[in-house]
């Protein structure tokens, strides 16, 4: 019979139920999301240009893990509040406690267990989408990768399995703590704010060390490498949390506490709604800027290994452009390009050599890159020094910084001329040689990647030239846009995992903000329609709204932010420069994110402000 | 004759539509309370009491008829100027308190003079002031949650005080009160009406608070049936009150 009643008054109500069977679908599903890649050992392995890379996605599964621990503990407790009068009246009439406690316990485990269901089913469906998104964007093929991953669906049904045992539990305890009368008052219960100053200002101090520790060890982890990562994630994880859950409720009583902010208009109320929220938001807090910064501190990280790949080409090479045998059209192509220096070489091929006329290069000597002793540190960019005092060069005699510019920057390899010895000659040696005066173009443009459609035009026309001389179509010439697009592909599946994470990260903090703001929403209607009611405007109140869930939105994004600004200092010691065109992440993540405020201010608002007339 | 506060005159609220069975609630209702008056509107459940206090408190709109409150016509005003003139004209109490429990009762009160844009110099005297008439000045730091329903009924005859509206419109407010608090709460409106000439109409089914009052309006079917003014003490009142509402039920039965 108990259970009859329970279920219709489910049924009554749907729309919370609803809210609250979502936000735990969506859990579910970005937990399996993000295991097909974890688990995905030989993917990761293949196609990641970071080598520890399983043990990265071992810390971010931790970290998930935390994060969706909080979240569920919290999503179950809202059955509870919402079920616990409903109980108590059942108590008063005669059921018996531990009836009730098998009810709560029962009920918890069956909406967990539904969602888990509903979970893994929308698990896999968004993984093979989203997937399939990104990599029709990047042009990749992600072989090995499956939606559908058996060993990350067993990971996934353990792991809620047990939570939401657990959690059944704790919500039947908490029934069975409670007398009759608590739970039937248990609405009229303010939440009222007991913590102690000197409590906060530990937990202030403790999440502020916890911070600091891990973003120390964050900004030096080219030192702490492996041990490094376990402690960032073992300090930023708690000190976020406890960031949320002492410091700023301090801040905003501190604020409430300067009488010429709180008594202005509806700041009063606002501000009491603030705070009041915030206490109740702590853990939900801590967890969105924890998402926030894994989101989008992998789509940073993402994006930042493929802005990289310029910047890696450049690290080979020191010009941008190297044209054999210039065509008219390619000169009339590159008549418009910025370039910063342009340099021409003549040259003559015959049957067994390759032959450089010395004026041209001793006037202007090229750029190479140079690698000193120090192996950690990049490269520098200088020209040719080594004078050719020899009136003549052959191959075995050609100094080796010239060399290096013959291989890297004019592009004198085996690949074009096959056999062919190179030699220097001077004026009068070159002109008597009987073969064809050649040019080669060499420079340097003011942007590399805007011209790298042409590039590789002009890569293909020298795997032609190769052709003619050797017989042979080479695999690569060794051009600076030949090694850019290599970087490039090896890069893209780096970028997927980024992006694919980036995605996955957002959509759960997005489902977890928004579900405790709209599971709460209802317990605030009576407090919108009260305003009203002695006389706030529509507006002032829609403005109170506007302001509250603003700041709500954004304490979590700025700490969510500064973690993600300084755990992309931990790439430089793969990236060369980790921040470059960081811009990208966060205009993407900002417009996101303020479209997903809007979205949540508009249907709060429908919830409890009084309807028009 | 004196200008009255509360004007109303003809007013008809007829819920459902044209084509519908029509519900008459209110049925051309025409009463006057003047400045200083402690007016009860009385009457057996549906007769329309309710609908006549959310009328006047511009909650709703009178489907026909003129209420004027404080000289302004408000049955043609718009939402927005409602809503500002609620904030200035109008003080409300109601039966269930409707504090906001996560402020404390200070700020409660200050709310409305906040609203207003008056000045925190300004404010904190105002609500000590009323704090004190109402006897809640030693609770004011506290929660609405962790004092007595007398003194969350208080706090909230504080709010609808505190701006010094054109009149005070309570809605049962000895509802949710023991016989002590509500007793206690309507001698408290009773002195402010007494001394500080605060005009109050009060919407009550309890004989006893409405035996209060100065004059009580009898509401049944939607017109108003039977005006009576206290002329002697107030057991003698009490009596009357409760002669007529015998008077209801035989009508009822008959």
């Amino acid at each position: 019979m108990l259970f009859k009643l329970l279920s219709s008054s489910m049924k009554k109500m749907w729309k919370d139920y609803l809210v609250l069977l979502f936000g735990l679908t969506i859990s579910i599903a970005i937990f399996y999301m993000f295991q097909t890649l974890a688990q995905n050992k030989t993917f990761l392995e293949e196609n990641a240009l970071i080598s520890p890379i399983v043990f990265v996605f071992h810390a971010g599964s931790f970290i998930l893990a935390i994060v969706t621990i909080f979240y569920i503990f919290y999503a179950t407790s809202f059955i509870l509040s919402l079920r616990q009068k409903e109980l108590g009246m059942y108590m008063t009439l005669g059921a018996k406690k531990n009836k009730v406690t098998k009810m709560m316990f029962i009920e918890t485990l069956m909406i967990g267990m539904i969602s888990l269901a509903i979970g893994l089913f929308v698990g896999v469906g968004i993984t093979e989408v989203i997937s399939k998104m990104i990599m029709n964007q990047l042009n990749f093929s992600g072989e090995g990768f499956q939606p559908f991953y058996p060993s990350s669906l067993i990971t996934t049904i353990i792991f809620y399995v047990i939570l939401f045992l657990l959690t059944a539990m704790v919500n039947a305890w908490k029934v069975a703590k409670k007398t009759v009368l608590e739970l039937l008052h248990s609405e009229q219960k303010a939440d009222i704010l007991t913590s102690k100053g000197w409590k906060t200002a530990i937990g202030a101090f403790i999440s502020l060390l916890l911070i600091a520790i891990g973003y120390y060890v964050m900004i030096h982890m080219g030192t702490f490498l492996h041990v490094g990562v376990i402690v960032a994630v073992f300090t930023v994880t708690p000190g976020t949390y406890f960031f949320f859950m002492a410091l700023l409720p301090f801040l905003i009583r501190r604020v409430k506490s300067i009488r010429s902010i709180n008594e202005k208009g509806l700041n009063s109320f606002t501000f009491a709604q603030l705070r009041f929220r915030i206490s109740q938001l702590t853990k939900v807090l801590g967890t969105v800027a924890m998402l926030i910064a894994l989101g989008l501190g992998a789509m940073a990280a993402g994006l930042s290994f493929y802005h990289n790949t310029a910047i890696q080409a450049s690290l080979v090479h020191a010009n941008d452009v190297t044209i054999h045998q210039p065509t008219e059209e390619e000169l009339s192509e590159i008549e418009s390009w910025e370039f910063i220096e342009k340099n021409s070489y003549s040259y003559k091929v015959t049957e067994d050599g390759v032959y450089f006329l010395k004026n041209d290069l001793q006037n202007s000597p090229p750029s190479i890159k140079t690698y000193s002793d120090d192996p950690s540190a990049l490269p520098v960019e200088e020209r040719v020094t080594t004078p050719l005092s020899q009136p003549e060069y052959s191959q075995g005699e050609i100094p080796e910084d010239w060399l290096e510019a013959f291989r890297s920057e004019l592009l004198v390899t085996p690949s074009l001329f096959g056999e062919r010895e190179l030699y220097i000659l001077d004026q009068q040696s070159f002109e008597q040689l009987n073969a064809s005066a050649e040019q080669i173009i060499l420079g340097k443009v003011e942007s590399f990647t805007d011209h790298i459609e042409i590039l590789k035009q002009i890569d293909k026309k020298h795997v032609n030239l190769a052709k003619a001389y050797t017989g042979e179509k080479p695999l690569m010439i060794g051009s600076k846009s030949e090694t850019y697009t290599s970087l490039k592909n090896l890069a893209s599946g780096t970028i997927f995992m980024g992006l694919f994470l980036g995605v996955a990260f957002l959509m759960m903090m997005a489902s977890v903000l928004m579900f405790k703001l709209l599971s709460s929403a209802t317990a605030d209607i009576k407090r919108y329609h009260m305003l009203n009611k002695i006389g706030v405007r529509r507006e002032k109140l829609s403005n109170s709204i506007h302001k509250e869930l603003f700041l709500i939105f954004l304490f979590p994004a700025l700490l969510g932010f500064v973690h993600v600004l300084v755990g992309m200092e931990m790439f430089s010691i793969i990236l060369i420069e980790p921040f470059t065109k960081f811009w990208i992440p966060v205009v993407i993540f900002l417009i996101i994110y303020f479209l997903y405020y809007l979205l949540t201010v508009q249907m709060y608002k429908r919830i409890v402000l009084p309807k028009k007339k | 004759m004196e200008q009255s506060v509360v004007h109303v005159k003809n007013v008809q609220k007829i819920f459902g539509k044209k084509s519908e069975t029509n519900f008459k609630a209110l049925d051309d209702v025409s009463f006057d309370i003047y400045p200083g008056e402690f007016v009860g509107i009385m009457g057996p459940s549906g007769a329309g009491k309710t609908t006549l206090l959310n009328v006047v408190s511009t909650l709703d709109t009178a489907s026909s008829g003129t209420i004027e409150i404080a000289g302004k016509d408000i049955t043609s005003m718009k939402q927005k100027e409602l809503a500002d003139f609620r904030s200035d004209q109008l003080g409300f109490i109601f039966q269930d308190f409707n504090l906001l429990e996560n402020l404390t009762i200070y700020e409660n009160i200050a709310l409305p003079l906040s609203l207003q844009g008056i000045s925190i110099k300004k404010i904190k005297p105002l609500v000590t002031q009323v704090a004190n008439k109402l006897g809640i000045s030693e609770i004011l730091e506290k929660y609405p949650a962790t004092v007595s329903g007398g003194q969350k009924q208080r706090t909230a005859a504080a709010r609808a005080l505190v701006h010094e509206p054109a009149i005070i419109l309570a809605d049962e407010p000895t509802g949710a009160l023991d016989s002590k608090n509500a007793r206690s709460l309507m001698e408290t409106l009773k002195q402010l009406n007494d001394h500080h000439e605060v005009s109050i109409m009060l919407v009550t089914h309890d004989p006893l608070s409405a035996s209060y009052c100065e004059r009580i309006l009898f509401i049944h079917d939607g017109t108003i049936y039977k005006e009576i003014h206290r002329l002697s003490d107030q057991a003698a009142f009490h009596q009357e009150i409760l002669n007529v509402l015998a008077e209801f039920s035989s009508l009822e039965m008959s």
